[in-house]
Formats: structure tokens, C-alpha cells, sequence
């Protein structure tokens, strides 16, 4: 069993009007307005809303893909750690 | 009067009575009003007050979502706003040109009181000991002013005026001045605020000057210079102005709204909350002399009315002492009655209203019975329950007095 992630994918539409279901994985977080400051905030609230834990060494996603699989991992992670 | 001119050149609001400027001030003549009761379900205790909303307000649509998300309420309207003027100047948010020299002023009473009070409930109430990371960086009262001067490259000076009501026509003042000095070329000037907050109005009624209103009386809680005027009604807004040298102006061939002719302050060094006659008139007479104006010149005056039993009746005791004999024929009238009071925005969104009545002739009324004026508010033409079409002013003045005693008046010149 793993963590679904579709709840941060909601967070990340919802916040940045992105769907990542859908998005270019090439694409470039800064040409959609997406800067450092916003991604800072943005990993606070799907840790908060989501009990998961990011990691403060982990490397800012600088692509739609980037942050795509972030999620994924994350989500595995958590599941990792709930021992399924 | 000396220095060079300044022409304003651009506007933008967002305001309880519309998303954007000539939407605001058209409602403004129509006499339709932005007021509502405001209910607070989810707090320690239930509360009701009038209140005026920017309800149709859209942080994402008007700014994009991720550039909202990392914005304060304050700061989303106010980017709003300032980005509507700058695009009406005909500038491109990207820098086209050297702005090493231009700047932004900007005027804020309480800044991110929303996202301070988010902080407090997170923390007291909800036991957290984390709080999102940008919590200092939207709260802070600067946090907009600096967000435009990213967004739109200003290099000359990045300024926050905290001046309670005051506030934003202190912003302006300033903005004035750099330009007249010859310090910048270009300003972008106003302010914005959003305090419905659930502790800050609680700290407003406990000052006992909040109007009461339910479902239907909310809309004309606000009634300045009205006999049964019951107090003032806080409220969202935003509104800024690009403020520009005039023959920078012209030589670029922008459009000018009106001239702001002069600026004029004084301090009440009196009471924190009672105004005082006395320190407005100077503020009054301050302005007009700074701008070389003749009181026989001045046709309309946007009051700072707050609808307080002292204050209202105060005020057009200073335009009287200012205005001399000249006062029974202005036209005064407080908007305020519509769209609340912004508190430190207050002054940006008045400016602005003050700009269009003299671009374009007509006179936004107070909203209420024309036949209800307290005697005690006469010897000025009030402008009362319906707009005065057609005045054409060749100058006005836009009030703004604020807690403290800090008082501004902007004085604005039909251009040409």
C-alpha cells in the first residue's frame, strides 16, 4: 500500500493552478511564476495537510517533472514509513 | 509652489464597490454601495458587524496563482491595483527603460494583520509549533510596497508610510515630493489594506466607534454628516496612482488624469483619538498654499468623513477656518458612505476618486437622505443622496486625518 498523492496534487492545483496530471514534465517551474519563495510555502502546506516529511536536503524540482516524481517519492516514502 | 510638475498618469482600485477603477467610480455615481454584514462563525464567539469586501476580488485570476499564494490579502489587492495603474499609464511591468531612479510609495495602517492572526490561531489555538515560512515576509507592512518594486524593477526608493488613516496620502505626499525635487521621474504611489480580521475588529468595536447594522440596514451602516451617523465601517481595499514629472509625461505621450498641484500635512500634537479642528485647517491651508491654489479655486473636496459623531462635524469646521468665506459653495461628499473605510488605504482610494471627479466632471455623492445633513455639519455644499453631474471642478482636495493626529490633504488640478 502506498500513500495516494493525489491529495498534493490537489494542494499544487489548487495553489498554483497547475495540474501536474496533465502538465509537460519539461516544463519550467519559473516561466509558470513558480520561484523559490513559492515552492517553500508550497512544501510546508503538503507536509502540514499530509503528516509527510520532504526533507530539508531535498533539491528544489525546477520542472513539472521534477515535481511530479518529488510527490511520488514522497508518498512512497510515507508508506515506508507506516511499514506496508 | 515650486519644482516641477507631477501629472497623474495612471490608476487602479479594488474596492468594495468594484475590481477596478472606472468600475468602482462608476458605482460610486450610481450610489450603489459595497457594504455587507460580515459573520465570523468559527471564532471563540459569533460576530456581525457592516463591513465593506472586495467579494469580487479573484487573488488568482488578478495575479496569476502562484504569485498570489505567496501574498498577504493586503498585498494581493494592492499588487492588483498598482498593477491596474501601471498598465493604465501605459508601462510594461518588465522595465523597458532605466527605472534606477523610480520608486514606489505605499500606505498601510495594519499590513498582514490576516496573516498574523492566521499565525496566532496556529500557534494558541491550534497548538502548532511550525507556521508557514513566508509568515514574516507577507505580514510585515512593506511586504507590498517591495512586492511591486520586484515585480516592476524600481530602483529609486521602495517606501512604506504605517500613518493609520493617513497612510496611503502620506505614500502619495512622499511620492510628490521625490518627484517635484526632481529626485525620480516616475512613482507609483497608493495603498491597500485588509483588516477584517476576527481580533481586529474586535479591537475596533472595543474603541466604540464601529457602526451597528444587521442584513439590511449594513448597506448604509456608514452615514457621514448625517443626523443619526452611528460610527465608521472598516473595510478591504486598494487603490494607487503612477505619479510622473509632467514633461516626462509628455514626452512619452501618456494620457494625464490631473495634476496633483500640492500636498499639505500638520501634526494635531493634541489628542490620539479626537481630531482637532485646529490641526486640519492647517493641513488644509498647507495644501493650498503648496499647490498656489486659492480657496476660490477649489470646487470639490473629498472629505475624510468616517460617519463619527466629533469627526464629521470637526472636519467642516476646518474647511471652514481653510476655506473662508469660499466654503458654502464646495462641493464636499465622503465616499466613505460606499465603500467604507480602508483605513491606511483610505487616502489611496480617495485620491483616485478624487482624480476621476475632476477628469471627468461629475462628483460621487455621500449615499443617505440628502434631507437628513446634521446641522451641525453645515456651511459646505454637500454633494448628498445623488451625484452632482457636470461640475466640472478646476481643483479639489482629497482628506485624509488619521488616529495619532497625523493629518494630509492632496490638493489635485484639472490638467490643461
Amino acid at each position: 500500500m502506498s500513500l495516494d498523492p493525489t491529495a498534493a496534487y490537489r494542494i499544487i492545483e489548487e495553489r498554483l493552478g497547475i495540474d501536474l496530471k496533465s502538465a509537460d514534465p519539461a516544463a519550467e517551474l519559473a516561466t509558470l511564476g513558480v520561484d523559490s519563495l513559492t515552492l517553500l510555502e508550497l512544501m510546508f502546506e503538503i507536509e502540514e495537510k499530509l503528516g509527510v516529511d520532504i526533507g530539508e536536503d531535498t533539491p528544489p524540482p525546477k520542472t513539472c517533472g521534477e515535481l511530479s516524481q518529488l510527490i511520488e517519492r514522497v508518498a512512497a516514502g510515507k508508506s515506508a514509513v507506516d511499514g506496508a | 509652489m515650486s519644482g516641477r510638475r507631477v501629472a497623474v498618469t495612471g490608476l487602479g482600485m479594488v474596492s468594495p464597490v468594484g475590481t477596478n477603477a472606472a468600475d468602482s467610480f462608476a458605482a460610486l455615481l450610481e450610489g450603489r454601495s459595497g457594504l455587507r454584514l460580515l459573520s465570523f462563525t468559527d471564532t471563540p464567539h459569533p460576530l456581525s458587524v457592516p463591513a465593506g469586501l472586495c467579494a469580487d476580488f479573484d487573488p488568482g485570476a488578478a495575479l496569476g496563482k502562484p504569485r498570489a499564494s505567496t501574498l498577504d490579502r493586503f498585498s494581493q489587492i494592492g499588487a492588483a491595483a498598482a498593477l491596474e495603474a501601471w498598465r493604465d499609464a501605459g508601462l510594461a511591468e518588465k522595465p523597458a527603460e532605466d527605472r534606477a531612479t523610480w520608486g514606489v510609495a505605499w500606505g498601510t495602517g495594519m499590513g498582514g494583520a490576516l496573516t498574523m492572526e492566521r499565525g496566532y490561531r496556529e500557534v494558541y489555538t491550534a497548538g502548532r509549533e511550525r507556521l508557514a515560512p513566508l509568515t514574516v515576509v507577507q505580514a510585515m507592512n512593506n511586504a507590498c510596497a517591495a512586492h511591486l518594486a520586484i515585480s516592476l524593477g524600481l530602483g529609486g526608493s521602495c517606501g512604506t508610510h504605517s500613518v493609520a488613516c493617513s497612510s496611503a496620502a502620506m505614500a502619495i505626499g512622499d511620492a510628490f515630493r521625490r518627484i517635484r525635487a526632481g529626485a525620480s521621474p516616475v512613482m507609483l504611489a497608493g495603498g491597500s489594506e485588509a483588516p477584517l480580521a476576527y481580533g481586529v475588529i474586535r479591537a475596533w468595536l472595543a474603541l466604540q466607534v464601529i457602526a451597528p447594522g444587521d442584513e439590511s440596514s449594513a448597506p448604509h451602516a456608514c452615514r457621514p454628516f448625517q443626523r443619526d451617523r452611528a460610527g465608521l465601517v472598516l473595510a478591504e481595499g486598494s487603490a494607487a496612482l503612477v505619479l510622473e514629472d509632467w514633461t516626462h509625461a509628455e514626452a512619452r505621450g501618456a494620457r494625464i488624469y490631473a495634476e496633483l498641484a500640492g500636498y499639505g500635512e500638520s501634526s494635531d500634537h493634541a489628542n490620539l483619538v479626537r481630531p482637532s479642528r485646529e490641526g486640519q485647517a492647517r493641513a488644509l491651508r498647507a495644501a493650498l498654499a503648496d499647490a498656489g491654489l486659492a480657496p476660490s479655486t477649489i470646487d470639490y473636496v473629498n472629505a475624510h468623513a468616517t460617519g463619527t459623531r466629533d469627526g464629521d462635524a470637526i472636519e467642516i469646521g476646518a474647511l471652514a477656518d481653510a476655506l473662508g468665506a469660499e466654503a458654502a459653495r464646495v462641493a464636499v461628499s465622503s465616499t466613505k458612505s460606499a465603500h467604507g473605510h480602508p483605513l491606511g488605504a483610505a487616502g489611496a482610494l480617495e485620491a483616485v476618486v478624487t482624480v476621476l471627479a475632476v477628469h471627468r466632471g461629475d462628483l460621487p455623492p455621500t449615499l443617505g437622505d440628502a434631507a437628513a445633513l446634521d446641522p451641525d455639519c453645515a456651511g459646505v455644499a454637500h454633494v448628498a443622496g445623488a451625484a452632482r453631474r457636470g461640475a466640472r471642478p478646476r481643483a479639489a482636495l482629497s482628506n485624509s486625518f488619521a488616529f495619532g493626529g497625523s493629518n494630509a490633504v492632496l490638493a489635485f488640478r484639472a490638467a490643461g
